[in-house]
């Protein structure tokens, strides 16, 4: 399967935790990695299917790099209704107000532009005791498996 | 792409440094050298230590030192261990990262006496910096100066009950001074009106999950501002919050202009404000009114004579980022933007010289910590820490080389 995992960062951990899914993606599947930064999102391919990683910062809002293509979203008003995506999302709950708003409000732009969600969205908590990866690994597989199933999608 | 490089401090910002290099040029030599037996600085030591998913970036950093090759020379002093323009010679760039951690004082009357600290000095001694002073008393009335998240930092320190510190690195006898501290009351005041305060909104917020507290906001204004509405709004929350024992007091437009007190310790701190003077009873003024540099190396000067200040470009060869060159202002992301810019210049800027040393200049010197010595270090803190704490800070400077090098045979 084309999976395109893009990544929302403002300290580097969601880039870091996009890069470890890639590289234990491609051993199976056909992977990219980008900054969301650097995505345009009226050029999205639907025979892909994108992994979005994504952070929380400030008061519950996108991470910087996510910024520029929720606004590109805004403007461009792109159908998305042929794109599947699945997201997770990083967060502390420390600030149990906002915990994990960013990927939240990502997830939101994305449907509310017509794409289609591929299962929860996961959130992973930086003050609690699991490695975000022990999450997203699992959480990748499960998603990459029901697009399979649901799409008819050959592995 | 070769070339040497040296960055001098193992603080986020140096670690972002070598982080951004390295992705962009994977050949480069880049060594941290710190003056610290461990690495990642204000992380480690600033970062308050309930705040451990803030702490996970270290996750980042341990892989520039395992996978992209960045060296750790700790416990080497520049100016004591090393010269800078050693480091010049040496290296094919050298860039100061070194931060800022000198307490600003209060420039007022007064500010000399017996219970004024300084943010910096309690926070050191909180998080077990092996060069900290002791932690003093505070009296039952400590008033907090200032408005920015250090202040926050430590009003919610000192605000929080024992069990409120569980999960948190926070030593043994840091613990026992804060649940020994006898506070009963705690006012934190700020120059600023309430919508112009520096602090986050988030970290405001956070306060209302204290449960020991009673909070109460003296008139905090309004603002049309959307960002200064913010601010307002996340006072607004914590305003009123709680039924605990300990009063914590939010005052604003209050500007420091003596400290007041009897043979020779603090009593009262007094303010002018806009309606004229007013005094405020406390037992120890904590000053959070920001940094300035270790007197280590000549950061005036070199800030001074650079040829592009604003980029990071002090000389040729020679670079400053994080707040080091712009002052104790900006978050740790703010500082991985400054680093990614800087690295672009470096690597645009670079000239190798292959007849340069590099880290060969410190071939047979002792007491340097490697990254090795480092995972010592930590996985003997990390290795069943006492209930309720994720890790036991090993404290003194001989405890971390003795650590460090155990089980090192030396050839």
């Amino acid at each position: 399967m084309k999976i395109s995992i893009l990544y929302g960062t403002e300290t580097g951990n969601a880039e870091m935790l996009a890069e470890d899914i890639q590289a234990e993606l491609e051993g199976a599947h056909d992977v990219s990695c980008e900054n969301l930064a650097d995505t345009d999102p009226t050029a999205l391919d639907p025979t892909q299917l994108y992994l979005l990683v994504c952070s929380t910062y400030g008061d519950g809002e996108l991470p910087a790099s996510a910024q520029p293509f929720a606004e590109a979203m805004d403007s461009a008003k792109p159908d998305l209704s042929a794109i599947h995506f699945a997201i997770f999302g990083l967060g502390d709950s420390e600030y149990h107000e906002t915990f994990n708003g960013g990927p939240k409000h990502l997830a939101e732009l994305m449907v509310a532009h017509g794409a289609v969600q591929i299962g929860e969205r996961v959130a992973h908590d930086a003050s609690g005791p699991d490695m975000p990866e022990d999450l997203a690994y699992p959480w990748a597989e499960a998603v990459i498996e029901e697009v399979e199933e649901k799409l008819g999608v050959p592995a | 792409m070769s070339g040497k490089v040296a960055i001098i401090g193992a603080g986020p910002s140096g670690c972002f440094l070598a982080q951004s290099l390295l992705k962009a040029a994977p050949e480069l030599e880049v060594d941290l050298i710190d003056a610290l037996p461990v690495p990642y600085g204000l992380v480690r030591y600033g970062v308050a230590a309930d705040h451990q998913g803030t702490k996970a970036i270290t996750r980042q950093f341990a892989r520039v030192f395992e996978r992209q090759g960045a060296r750790f020379f700790g416990n080497v002093a520049v100016g004591r261990d090393v010269t800078l323009d050693e480091l010049r010679a040496a290296y094919d760039a050298v860039v100061l990262a070194a931060g800022m951690s000198v307490d600003n004082r209060l420039g007022v009357p007064g500010d000399d006496l017996a219970g004024v600290y300084g943010a910096g000095r309690i926070t050191r001694a909180l998080y077990e910096h092996p060069d900290a002073e002791a932690l003093p008393d505070l009296g039952p009335h400590p008033l907090i100066v200032g408005n920015g998240n250090v202040a926050i930092d430590l009003l919610r320190l000192l605000a929080k009950t024992p069990g409120e510190l569980d999960g948190t690195d926070l030593g043994p006898a840091p613990t026992g001074w804060l649940a020994g501290s006898g506070i009963e009351t705690i006012t934190i005041t700020g120059r600023s009106p309430a919508a112009r305060a520096k602090f986050d909104p988030v970290m405001v917020k956070e306060l209302a999950r204290l449960t020991g507290v009673t909070i109460r906001v003296v008139e905090p204004g309004e603002s049309d501002d959307p960002d200064e509405a913010k601010r307002l709004d996340a006072l607004a929350t914590i305003d009123g919050h709680g039924e605990g024992a300990r009063a914590v007091t939010f005052r604003f437009g209050l500007t420091p202009a003596e400290v007041l007190g009897e043979a020779g310790r603090v009593t009262a701190l007094r303010f002018t404000t806009p309606e004229g003077d007013e005094t405020i009873a406390c037992t120890s003024v904590l000053t959070a009114i920001g940094f300035g540099p270790a007197g280590d190396l000549p950061r005036d000067a070199l800030i001074a004579s650079a040829r592009d200040a604003e980029a990071g470009a002090l000389a040729p060869g020679l670079y400053a980022t994080g707040w080091f060159r712009r002052g104790p202002r900006g978050t740790i992301p703010d500082n991985r933007a400054d680093a990614q810019a800087l690295a672009a210049r470096i690597l645009d800027e670079l000239t190798a010289d292959p007849a340069r040393p590099g880290r060969a200049l410190f071939d047979g010197r002792s007491g340097i910590v490697d990254y090795d010595g480092w995972c010592r270090i930590d996985t003997t803190e990390t290795t069943a820490p006492p209930e309720g704490r994720c890790r036991a800070k090993i404290t003194t400077r001989a405890g971390m080389a003795r650590i460090a090098s155990e089980g090192v045979t030396t050839a």
